[in-house]
């Protein structure tokens, strides 16, 4: 997902579950520095690099392939863009190999999430954020897995646009790798990361397959994956994004306390009543981003103005912090977060008898694996 | 480029220069030396291949290439073995083939990358080099060694390309 819905569409999320404009500033600027937080980021404000919660193009450049680098790669991008949807899952005839990067695709409603969202109760705002965008990416980026993998995240040129104005009419769906270019929605023209035939290559990680058409909310359409058997998946981006919100606004509300439990599958249709129509018009319209259609309905919402995110906003607290102060910044609450979510995640993964995410500190404590 | 891979290109870079430089020194021994590299090549990558395709690409959408690589650098890599024991104009001929098929397949990498936009010269200067090779032997098949220094000159030039690749800054085109 983009800056629209992890900003804007998470700060609406949180004004209907109930918190103040003010916390849900600080839950929705959480949510998008998840897409931020990188190594290079972390070094330039002194800060622990095992915080990072995603990569930069050039941080992937220089990544590693070899079974290190594959897990520091994994432990990032499993945690919070790609949580697994069934570590435990099984599939006649493959081997541990291949099984091993079939179990991290990431699906939402997994019990990952419920995890995530326990671990995120009586934490702090901040925590709350990041797993509002781990649960939100659940949605969009569900079918493809956070590691790199030819025979899971491979896609082929069988792409089609589902024309939901003409009955689901089907339109060919064009690729090219042009990095300079922007997709051209007019023509179903995407840039999608280059085919490379190597297992582990960085190009093979997450859905650079298929470009960025898992993050644009209007858009409907049908692909073979690679792990599928040649059967067709069709991804329904303006439903999945429905169900993504409204379960923010289920799992904010129980984060809250207003709700005494989370479940996954349960989805606060109720909140959004209201402003159905709106939200669905927002989320089918044909558009690169939609960061300012969702900033207004906040606002709307709200009668707050929202701020503009800056990446950057919380350095001069962190960094003039004392070093016995630095957890209580933002910041430092993030990256408090942050190091819990991966932990957990990697410790599940690791538990599975899975170690692709690498080895769980746990195990040296006596947890050990399956 | 990851570092590692960098000093990887680097040195197997200059390996080719001195394999190059080695058989121009040593031409009545060049022909065996090129058959064994080639030989060792595909087999190592035929074989390499064939285990990806039956641990993990045959339950791929698609898998099948990795098949069909397989067995194609298989039976190259056999067919260069029993290459060994003919007379050398007949392997001449095989070289020229490789080559001039390389440079095919680069042609046709070099016209999809400029069909994508992607940057695609490099790729169209490997083709013509290839191709200009395969001809260059034709030319001068009977000069054996002449041939040999032709060929020689294709290998020199493409450790040198394969240094230069290496510390040359690339489009990457990454989904976030």
């Amino acid at each position: 997902m983009q800056e629209d819905f992890h900003y804007y569409a998470t700060y609406c999320a949180a004004y209907l579950a109930g918190y103040s404009h003010d916390e849900c500033l600080d839950i929705c600027y959480s949510a998008q520095f998840v897409d931020c937080c990188s190594r290079t980021f972390l070094t330039k404000i002194k800060a622990p690099l095992k915080a990072a919660t995603t990569q930069l193009q050039l941080e992937m450049m220089d990544a590693r392939t070899d079974i290190v680098g594959l897990q520091d790669i994994t432990r990032i991008w499993a945690s919070f863009h790609f949580l697994p949807g069934n570590l435990y899952a099984f599939k006649k005839g493959r081997n541990k190999r291949y099984m091993n990067k079939y179990r991290l695709i990431c699906e939402p409603d997994s019990n990952l999430v419920e995890r995530t969202v326990e671990l995120a109760r009586g934490k702090s705002l901040q925590h709350i954020g990041i797993s509002m965008h781990v649960m939100a990416d659940t949605w969009a980026h569900r079918h493809f897995a956070g590691t790199p993998s030819l025979v899971i995240n491979n896609t082929d040129d069988y792409f089609y646009e589902l024309d939901p104005n003409n009955g689901d009419a089907e339109i060919k769906i064009a690729f090219r790798h042009n990095p300079t270019a922007p997709d051209d929605l007019d023509k179903h023209l995407y840039t999608n990361s280059l085919y490379q035939s190597n297992e582990n290559s960085v190009m093979n990680l997450g859905h650079g397959r298929a470009g960025h058409l898992p993050d644009y909310s209007f858009i409907k359409y049908k692909y073979l994956p690679a792990w599928g058997e040649y059967e067709e998946v069709i991804k329904d981006n303006p439903s999945d994004y429905t169900k993504a919100f409204c379960q923010m606004i289920y799992a904010l509300k129980y984060l809250r306390g207003v709700n005494d439990t989370f479940e996954v599958k349960r989805y606060d249709e109720e909140a959004i009543k209201p402003w159905e129509d709106k939200i669905d018009a927002i989320l089918r319209k044909r558009q690169l981003i939609a960061s300012e259609d969702w900033k207004a309905f906040g606002e709307e919402l709200s009668g707050c103005s929202i701020k503009d995110f800056n990446m950057n906003e919380y350095n001069d607290e962190y960094m003039s912090a004392a070093a016995g102060d630095k957890d209580a910044t933002v910041l430092g609450k993030f990256i408090k977060g942050a190091i819990e979510q991966k932990g957990m995640v990697t410790n599940q993964i690791f538990k599975s008898g899975n170690i692709l995410a690498g080895f769980s500190k746990e195990m040296f404590l006596g947890g050990g694996a399956k | 480029m990851t570092k590692i891979r960098k000093i990887t290109e680097t040195i197997w870079g200059v390996i080719m220069i001195l394999f190059s430089i080695a058989m121009v020194l040593f031409s009545e021994y060049a022909y065996p030396f090129i058959m064994a590299a080639l030989t060792l090549g595909f087999i190592f990558y035929g074989f390499k291949s064939l285990i990806y395709y039956f641990t993990m690409a045959r339950f791929m959408v698609g898998g099948k290439v990795s098949l069909y690589r397989a067995v194609i650098l298989l039976d190259f890599g056999f067919l260069t073995f029993s290459l060994n024991d003919i007379p050398k104009i007949y392997i001449l001929l095989y070289l020229v083939a490789i080559n001039a098929f390389a440079g095919l397949v680069e042609l046709l990498r070099a016209s999809e990358s400029r069909k994508q936009g992607s940057s695609w010269k490099l790729k169209f200067s490997h083709a013509l080099i290839n191709i200009f090779l395969a001809l260059a032997c034709i030319i001068f098949i009977r000069k054996v060694n002449t041939a040999i220094y032709i060929y020689c000159f294709g290998i020199f030039y493409l450790g040198i390309i394969r240094i230069v690749t290496a510390f040359r800054k690339t489009t990457f085109i990454y989904i976030q």
